[in-house]
């Protein structure tokens, strides 16, 4: 009966083989034959993934793929970005045209369950709020009542309204552009009352303003926009690459160690989990399928979470996002960043 | 009789010419034009003032904004916006020049793209000699040859390794024929009648038979060997094509669209003209279908089904899907334009073919191409420039071309919501070289006698 079994396994293996043949090596072994990591992310989202003149590209989601490319690779530049339209996000990595998926996409029940992708972990905590101008006075999108909001289309800010004025009986109307200078340039020739985006993007808009100070934005945030990556779903050995390259930023940030002092910590410390963390002892490596360094790589090249935080959203970046007090703290500070054990 | 019957004037009713009537005064000047034309009522006198007074507000707008306001030297928006809040911030723009020429190619790699471009137009410029010998290879080995050459520039990469043995050996072709092609020119130049007086007396001793080509054949290949040899000595660090862009890629897709449109125009025109029902049909369904579509779907098309129905570890080069869907819309568009030129052939022209004995190829090639293709020129040229703008389209499906860069100005943290100027920047430069190209189009109308 085994026998039957394992042989009718075996002959449906090697159909699926045949029919299938790319998606049986894992992506972790078609990265390491390749060289390089595949990171899909979008056009441009200042603080998430943007070009700078040099036409290098820099933001928290490029350092998200750094550092799985520094986890597997020791180098954070084996990594090649694919910036793809919002239509294409989903077929980039069913097709297998990319490895991962780290373009500021919102982890959703349909997203996940019908897309064909294994949202990982949330790296961003975001939410849909209303940007007015200051002189009109409003202090709470409750007083938006039948006010014009300029809105992007096809996004999920434009469901997020539709909703929250069905509920709050607001009828708000939107003002859609499929451009987001354009939507912005719009909003700030009083084209529309309100401008609305994840809170994230509002901080950014409000920066380019002629001047930031006519402009505030409403203290409610009306939905959940979790930042997260994914990856091709069913390919845990990938997913474990990914989610644990992560885990150890949001670890190193909470046992104190950064891109500058890791070193000196891998050398001095006395602290079990960070010589466990740093691969100084133990073998956490192995089933992951990395180098023993895989860890110690990603903090020295891209640094930990609250590094990455800082350097491309945190309050002296363009963005100007304050950390404490939100969701995106550590977990002792009160947030949501909580890293599994490394054990 | 006394002849005064004869010489008596008076008699006979004579031609007498009209005073002349006083010559229309034309050049009266400025002021009496704009009286006659501009302020001959009042209600033309009105119009134009109004008229007058908008045209002033819209230039001063204009000038205001780019020139007199704008601010050239800053390190951000925020600066910009500090020291000028209502003009242009070109600084933005100057901050981001290189990424708008040469999209996101390495910096210290640039001079090649440079060296690129500068070669393709140099290999043209002997073109200008009318009587130069073997003149009509120039033009023929541009197209097919230099692409080898830009290939290897910009793409970079070891003889022999990263660069296949192929486009290897075309490239040494290519620079070997660059040099021999301005070898050519120097010697024309100087009063010899070109290359071949000067190798041909040496080889022919050797060489009885179609002494012209071969000799020179073997120069170039002794030439080009000498040059690959070369090659395998230096190395050109690789450039990766996702780092192409700017100015630089649209100028590759355009340039690359605009050669071969006519070469596949004059395929698919001759095609849908032919009487054998397969090759007509087939060329009439291609053309139909391409012209029916949008570029843009096709474009789309290409990039997200493609991946779908291809195995994971086929990996589409995107630039080359591009050159080839373009490619192919450009052919279908001057397929029409070249038919209509060939309809306008009249039938004498093929009768007076016939005539000499001349079989179709030798019809097509050597009577009425060359007519029906002159004939179009404005059609042709106008097929071009709007080539040339529909490459803009690229930027959608994320190739970083001049109007996918200027989108990133806006999101540089910098010059975070700078939009108006790079758009601003990007039409005066499109509506440069598209002047130009138009310009290039008479011009050639006028030397080739279209309106003859």
């Amino acid at each position: 009966m085994l026998k039957l079994s394992t042989s009718i396994l075996l002959a449906s293996s090697v159909l699926s083989a045949q029919t299938f043949a790319a998606e049986t090596t894992s992506t972790l072994t078609q990265v390491k034959e390749r060289g390089y990591v595949n990171c899909v992310i979008g056009n441009s989202f200042p603080g998430f993934y943007s070009l700078n003149k040099e036409g290098e590209w820099q933001g928290m989601d490029i350092d998200m793929c750094r550092g799985v490319a520094a986890a597997v690779f020791g180098d954070a530049q084996s990594v090649k970005f694919l910036p793809v339209q919002w239509a294409q996000s989903f077929t980039s990595i069913k097709s297998g045209k990319g490895d991962m998926l780290s373009k500021g996409m919102t982890w959703t029940l349909s997203r996940d369950a019908e897309q064909g992708l294994d949202f990982l972990d949330t790296y961003f905590y975001d939410g849909q709020g209303f940007m007015v101008r200051k002189d009109l006075g409003v202090t709470s999108v409750k007083e938006l009542e039948g006010a014009t909001i300029c809105v992007l289309t096809g996004t999920s800010s434009e469901l997020n309204i539709a909703d929250y004025s069905r509920a709050h009986n607001l009828d708000l109307k939107t003002v859609v552009f499929d451009d987001s200078s354009v939507r912005n340039t719009a909003f700030f020739n009083n084209n529309c009352d309100a401008l609305t985006n994840d809170k994230s993007g509002l901080a950014a808009q409000r920066s380019a303003a002629p001047n930031p100070a006519d402009y505030v934005i409403l203290p409610e945030t009306i939905s959940k926009e979790a930042l997260s990556f994914a990856v091709k779903q069913n390919d845990s050995e990938w997913a474990n690459v990914v989610k644990w390259t992560f885990a150890a930023m949001v670890a190193a940030e909470e046992f104190g160690i950064t891109s500058e002092n890791v070193d000196e910590m891998k050398a001095n410390s006395q602290s079990p989990v960070v010589r466990r963390l740093l691969g100084v002892e133990g073998s956490l490596n192995k089933g992951l399928g990395l180098p023993q360094d895989w860890a110690y790589q990603v903090i020295k090249n891209v640094g930990n979470y609250g590094e990455v935080y800082e350097r491309n959203v945190g309050p002296n970046s363009v963005l100007g996002l304050e950390r404490e007090g939100t969701l995106n703290a550590l977990w002792k500070d009160g947030g949501m960043m909580y890293a599994k054990s490394f054990r | 009789m006394s002849a005064s019957k004869y010489t008596d004037n008076s008699a006979v009713k004579r031609f007498k010419a009209a005073p002349a009537r006083p010559p229309l005064k034309q050049n009266r000047g400025v002021f009496h034009i704009l009286r006659q034309r501009c302020f001959n009522n009042i209600g033309n006198s009105v119009l134009t003032l109004l008229i007058l007074l908008g045209g002033f507000y819209l230039i001063k707008g204009m000038l205001d904004w780019a020139v007199i306001n704008a601010v050239f030297v800053a390190d951000s928006r925020r600066q910009c916006m500090e020291i000028s809040p209502d003009g242009a911030c070109w600084a933005g723009i100057i901050s981001w020049f290189n990424g708008l020429i040469y999209g996101r190619y390495p910096i210290e790699e640039q001079w090649r793209v440079n060296a690129g471009f500068m070669i393709a137009v140099a290999w043209l410029l002997p073109l200008m000699s009318k009587g130069l010998p073997l003149r009509n290879f120039v033009l023929l080995s541009w197209i097919g040859l230099f692409p080898f050459l830009g290939g290897y520039l910009f793409l970079g990469g070891q003889f022999g390794q990263e660069l296949g043995l192929l486009h290897g050996l075309m490239t040494s072709l290519a620079l070997a024929y660059f040099v021999l092609n301005y070898l050519n020119w120097g010697l024309h130049k100087l009063g010899k009648q070109g290359l071949h007086e000067v190798f041909v007396p040496v080889l022919s001793q050797w060489i009885q038979r179609r002494v012209h080509l071969t000799s020179l054949l073997l120069v170039w290949g002794a030439l080009a060997i000498a040059i690959a040899f070369g090659l395998t000595q230096v190395s050109l660090p690789s450039v990766a094509i996702e780092r192409w862009g700017g100015l630089f890629l649209t100028f590759i897709i355009a340039g690359f669209a605009i050669t071969m449109a006519i070469p596949v125009g004059v395929v698919l025109a001759l095609g849908r003209r032919s009487k054998l029902p397969v090759i007509h049909w087939l060329c009439l369904v291609t053309i139909e279908l391409v012209r029916s579509v949008p570029l843009i779907t096709v474009l789309f098309m290409a990039v997200t089904l493609l991946p779908i129905f291809l195995p994971a570890d086929v990996e589409f080069n995107k630039l080359a899907q591009v050159l080839v869907a373009v490619c192919i819309f450009a052919g279908a568009y001057m397929a029409e334009n070249i038919r209509g030129g060939l309809q306008a052939i009249p039938a004498g022209q093929y009768e007076a073919a016939k005539t000499l004995g001349f079989g179709y190829w030798h019809t097509m090639l050597l009577v009425i191409l060359p007519q029906a293709l002159r004939m179009m020129i404005p059609n042709i040229m106008t097929s071009f420039i709007s080539l040339l703008k529909d490459t803009t389209l690229v930027s959608i499906i994320g190739l970083f071309d001049i109007m996918l860069m200027a989108r990133n100005i806006a999101n540089d943290k910098d010059w975070i919501g700078l939009h108006t100027e790079p758009l601003v920047m990007i039409s005066i430069l499109f509506f440069v070289i598209c002047y130009g190209m138009s310009q290039y189009s008479l011009n050639l109308e006028k030397r080739l006698k279209v309106d003859r």
